[in-house]
């Protein structure tokens, strides 16, 4: 029972509405832009700006067409940000939103580098600065409340509900329109899934979607951590060990042969000190 | 008369030698390099560096990483005289452990410039993440500088003519010592770790599943080249001579140590079909030759061979080749090997390159003083309280 969102590019027009709604709620500042020769503005999410409506210009059966995206965190069923974040601060509810506790945060942003959607953002001009990110609307959903770009998209290109209902929508959406959707639904298994789930009428990869496999990216990274005792346990034991092994069979050399017939640099240099002993 | 003007004129002399220059450029890069970190923790990230979001990590990562893997001296040295028990090789296991202390302090001041909310560093004491490569990492390093306080505490005890406390710490050295090498074990290795959940952001030729055993055995490497660099130059700084079976013994193990990771790196990419791709000669390619080819494979070879690895020449050559190697592999792996977003560039700007150096030269000149009024080679005291 976890929400999510279902975000139908093909529904999309572009109005960017729910860019300013998520400004306005979470009361984040305007940003200085300058033309980058695109209509997508700001050109990506920022520390200021935590959704960004992409402008994708395709070309499909001989004409030029837009697709808009709306682009936020993805809130990963196993999202990779937590499972890096050095201080715990991001976390996955049972809910669905992935949250961040700004309390916490130590500002080392090795969270940027874990999330494969290029999500997490820095706000470069604080001087002490912090993570954003799409929190869901975590804050409105507690009360009761759908997320504030859902409220605000006029052409319902965002459903917001329950992962599994809205899945089976999807899919219905698909299977009702064959040649106006491509057969995939984005986040259903990506990176082992994600609340935000995307239809679209051209291949993601053409919207600038990362191309992910099913397996979450902290995978590798959790299997290893979780040998950590077992490596510390391993290592320590096998030092000490080595020392007594080592020292004991040190011990025996001097019993059995007091002088060496040709010392090594190492057995010339104990020797004052057996001899000490 | 002529003596005794040559005796007045010879402090003045002094004061020019090559030595003073170094160190006088050392303490000016110091005090630059401090008020270009204290800018930099007044103004913020944005307004002092370079950094944006395409690239959150810049070159402070970058020399943090290089510089934990030749802090590995510490543990390597200590644990070749205590765990291995070689004892020929304790005259150069002081200055290296005096360099991994001063070498994870250098790391933590520059982790403090690094960090967005260096006001709160100690987060990780109460919020833990047992998750995340870089909660172990904190902790590691927090826990080693400590053991490695303790480890040095004698050079200066004894300089103190403090008996009391060196014998206990050489009650319980074995313990530190193997504690030492637990604690770099795991977050030398866990640098590597740190990498596992970019997939898609680390070029396929550094990406790889057995990047935790690799940067483990690379910081034994670096470690063991920065003690054939090093020892030499304390035993100078304090007018004792060199053993030379100390050098050719680490130069020999040096060449054994790149054999094993040259052998595993190529295995490795061998194993995962990536062959092509090291002989794509595309930037990423080129960048793993220098690495790999410049960085360990050659230094493997000239200290492999009996007739080079003698000759001080070839061992400095080698050393020097393979800490370029590790400083290139840390780089490479934080940076230049790493998919930023399109139009993502990263230019380091000076106040990095000054507080970078600053806190290298405070390093530096700490580990210089440190050979020269510490108790580095009194390895009598020691005999005297170890038995």
């Amino acid at each position: 029972m976890t929400k999510a969102m279902l975000i139908d590019t093909t529904r999309c027009i572009g109005c960017r509405g729910c860019q300013a709604a998520c400004k306005q709620w979470h009361d984040l500042p305007g940003e200085t832009t300058h033309n980058t020769g695109s209509y997508q503005n700001p050109p990506w999410i920022s520390g200021k700006t935590r959704t960004v409506v992409t402008f994708n210009e395709l070309e499909q059966e001989g004409a030029l067409t837009w697709t808009f995206a709306k682009r936020q965190c993805m809130h990963c069923e196993h999202p990779g940000c937590a499972s890096a974040c050095t201080v715990g601060a991001l976390r996955k509810t049972s809910d669905g939103p992935v949250v961040y506790d700004a309390a916490k945060c130590i500002g080392c942003r090795y969270c940027q580098y874990a999330c494969p959607f290029d999500i997490p953002a820095y706000e470069w001009d604080e001087v002490l600065g912090l993570i954003g990110k799409c929190d869901f609307c975590v804050d409105r959903q507690g009360e009761g409340m759908e997320p504030a770009c859902v409220k605000a998209c006029p052409t319902e290109a965002i459903t917001y509900g329950e992962r599994d209902q809205l899945l089976a929508e999807a899919h219905r959406r698909i299977v009702a329109d064959p040649t106006g959707y491509v057969d995939h639904v984005y986040g259903e298994h990506e990176v082992g899934g994600t609340s935000m789930l995307y239809l679209a009428g051209v291949p993601f990869a053409s919207l600038g979607f990362p191309v992910l496999r099913n397996e979450p990216v902290s995978a590798y990274t959790e299997a290893v951590m979780r040998q950590t005792p077992t490596i510390a346990l391993t290592v320590a034991a096998g030092a000490s060990a080595l020392y007594w092994i080592i020292k004991r069979r040190q011990m025996n050399m001097v019993l059995a042969e007091p002088v060496a017939a040709a010392p090594s640099i190492d057995q010339a240099a104990e020797k004052p000190e057996e001899v000490e002993s | 008369m002529t003596t005794a003007t040559t005796v007045q004129k010879r402090p003045a002399v002094a004061r020019l030698s090559g030595t003073n220059i170094i160190l006088g450029v050392l303490g000016l890069l110091t005090v630059i390099g401090g008020a270009a970190a204290i800018y930099r923790l007044v103004t913020g990230l944005g307004a002092s560096t370079s950094l944006t979001d395409g690239y959150p990590w810049g070159i402070w990562i970058g020399f943090d990483f290089a510089l934990i893997a030749f802090s590995g001296a510490a543990f390597t040295m200590a644990a070749t005289v205590y765990i291995l028990q070689r004892e020929s090789y304790r005259p150069a296991m002081r200055p290296a452990i005096l360099f991994g202390l001063l070498g994870y302090v250098a790391v933590l001041v520059l982790l403090v410039l690094d960090l967005g909310r260096w006001d709160r560093f100690w987060s990780f004491f109460v919020n833990w993440n047992v998750h995340s490569p870089l909660f172990e990492i904190s902790w590691c390093i927090v826990l080693y500088s400590t053991v490695l306080v303790v480890e040095a505490s004698p050079q200066l005890f004894e300089r103190l003519g403090k008996e009391r406390p060196v014998r206990w710490v050489y009650r319980i050295v074995i313990g530190l010592v193997i504690a030492a090498v637990t604690l770099s074990s795991l977050h030398q290795s866990t640098l590597g770790t740190l990498y596992l959940n970019m997939p898609y952001r680390l070029h396929p030729l550094w990406y790889s599943p057995i990047l935790s055993l690799l940067f483990f055995v690379s910081s034994v490497m670096a470690g063991l080249a920065v003690t054939l660099l090093i020892y030499p130059i304390a035993a100078r700084i304090v007018g004792k001579e060199v053993d030379n079976g100390i050098n050719s013994g680490l130069a020999r193990a040096i060449g054994w140590v790149a054999l094993v990771y040259t052998a595993l790196k190529l295995g490795d990419i061998a194993v995962a079909g990536e062959l092509p791709l090291l002989f794509a000669f595309d930037r990423y390619s080129l960048l793993m030759w220098l690495e790999l080819g410049v960085g360990c494979i050659l230094p493997m070879i000239i200290l492999l061979a009996p007739k080079l690895r003698a000759q001080r020449r070839w061992q400095v050559i080698g050393a020097l080749l393979i800490l370029f190697g590790v400083l290139m592999n840390r780089f490479n792996a934080t940076l230049f090997a790493q998919f930023a977003r399109e139009g993502a560039s990263y230019t380091p700007n000076l106040v990095e390159w000054l507080s970078t150096m600053g806190v290298l030269s405070a390093a530096a000149l700490a580990w210089y003083f440190g050979i020269r009024f510490l108790s580095i080679f009194d390895s009598d005291a020691h005999a005297k309280f170890h038995h």
